[in-house]
């Protein structure tokens, strides 16, 4: 390790120099069950927080939140009108709050406008509309290429824009947490705002897809 | 300048990992975690981090510092748990031998089931009781100060050419290397947040008025954008910037 990196002077959390973590077992799943049980050990967390916390993301907490959020603000006018001037207090309006979504910026797309986003340095993502974000989320291939090459990417996904189409990419870089607001498919008129939010893809609200009508 | 996890814009990546189906349609029905172990990492790092001896910007950080090799190597939920275990060490919640005796029990699988049931919960310990309540408060990073912007919407600015944290070398921040040294125009201004730079060092939260600033692609990535009309926002704070006179 380089002598260089090491500030004690200005910041004793430098830790370039220790690493605990080499001693863990190579197989991730011993890893995980060694931190666990120390902790459990120590009264340090508790096992049934841990099945809360699981439980509420596994079945609560999700895209089918987002989902819900777009057919609204496809039905209702205002309420699109609040989501997109205060994101946050519009999606309280639906009960979606809190970790990884207090301060929440929607951004629409139109048929001149595609937003995208993205988290170049982590894996920022909207918990409290999209939930855990999906690994190609988190991979660094989806981090490093978005920001450079959007319209490459977004063919991956089977998107392959228009070039006349303006693409927004949005690299959360702070805490600010963006959902995209995607178009209402052409066809769906007749639908219902629970019918409309079965449309609504995770991926669509990421901006690597559209919401589409299956026949 | 930068660390390993700084990769926008960076070359050598290859396809995006996604699944598709049998009419060649990507796959959007990924659980929420893909393996029991993902799911035990993701809620023992939030269950660690509610005792309260790091905040957000700290954990980040400690990601970001995992050497190079090993931060390439890992998965996702691999750097959450390494990461997880230096800071508990660094913390003093356990200690270096403690975690030997547990990798050695859970390894040779001598695990007493009884030495962790029934503990008594240190006062710290996040209940179950108060989980929905904690979740459904999170973690703001926005604070009132009478602190007034000093860029307005629409000023054109330009990013530092060097990493904007000053007091730390490899430090903590949040302006990426591909947007430094970039002309923007500043496109929203959204209140004063905590600073990543110092609050990742543990030196206060230092609420600073933080920006939405837009980007053109050909300013970003010169005659190699893909459509000179993209555009690329990045969130800000008011040190990472100046105006482009």
């Amino acid at each position: 390790m380089n002598s260089k990196e090491h500030n004690h002077s200005h910041d004793d959390h430098d830790h370039d120099h220790d690493h605990a973590h080499s001693h863990l077992p190579s197989d991730p799943e011993l890893r995980v069950k060694a931190i666990e049980t120390l902790l459990l050990s120590k009264g340090l967390i508790d096992s049934a927080t841990l099945d809360e916390l699981i439980d509420t993301y596994e079945n609560n907490i999700g895209p089918q939140n987002g989902a819900k959020v777009v057919a609204k603000a496809w039905v209702d006018n205002d309420y699109k009108k609040r989501l997109l001037e205060d994101a946050t207090s519009a999606i309280r309006e639906l009960s979606y709050q809190g970790r990884q979504g207090e301060n929440m910026v929607v951004v629409e797309n139109t048929p001149e406008i595609h937003n995208v986003v993205v988290c170049t340095l982590c894996s920022c993502y909207p918990w409290p509309v999209l939930g855990i974000p999906p690994t190609w989320y988190k991979s660094d291939e989806y981090r490093s290429r978005t920001v450079r090459e959007p319209r490459k990417v977004l063919s991956e996904f089977g998107l392959n824009l228009d070039p006349n189409v303006q693409i927004k990419v949005w690299d959360s870089t702070a805490e600010l947490r963006y959902l995209v607001l995607p178009m209402r498919p052409i066809g769906s008129e007749d639908m219902s705002e629970d019918e409309l939010a079965k449309l609504v893809t995770r991926n669509s609200m990421i901006g690597t897809g559209i919401p589409e009508i299956v026949k | 300048m930068s660390r390993l996890h700084d990769m926008g814009g960076r070359f050598g990546n290859g396809p995006i990992p996604l699944h598709k189906n049998e009419n060649n349609k990507v796959e959007d029905n990924e659980p929420t975690f893909k393996y029991d172990w993902h799911a035990k990492a993701w809620a023992v790092t939030l269950a660690a981090g509610a005792l309260g001896q790091w905040n957000l910007d700290i954990s980040r950080h400690y990601r970001e510092c995992l050497p190079p090799k090993d931060y390439m190597n890992y998965s996702y939920y691999e750097k959450w748990l390494a990461a997880l275990t230096n800071l508990l060490v660094d913390k003093k919640l356990v200690s270096l031998d403690e975690i030997k005796k547990f990798v050695s029990l859970v390894e040779t699988n001598k695990l007493d089931q009884k030495s962790i049931e029934n503990i008594n919960l240190d006062p710290r310990t996040w209940l179950a009781k108060d989980v929905q309540k904690t979740l459904g408060w999170g973690g703001p990073s926005l604070r009132s100060t009478n602190q007034e912007p000093i860029y307005k919407i629409g000023d054109d600015v330009i990013t530092l050419k060097y990493n904007p944290n000053k007091d730390v070398k490899g430090g903590h921040t949040r302006l990426p290397v591909y947007a430094m040294g970039k002309i923007g125009k500043v496109y929203s201004y959204n209140g004063s947040h905590v600073l990543p730079d110092t609050n990742a060092h543990g030196n206060g939260e230092n609420p600073t008025p933080l920006y939405t600033v837009e980007f053109k692609a050909s300013e970003l990535w010169g005659s190699s954008a893909e459509n000179e009309n993209d555009l690329v926002y990045l969130d800000l704070w008011e040190p990472y910037f100046t105006l482009n006179k």
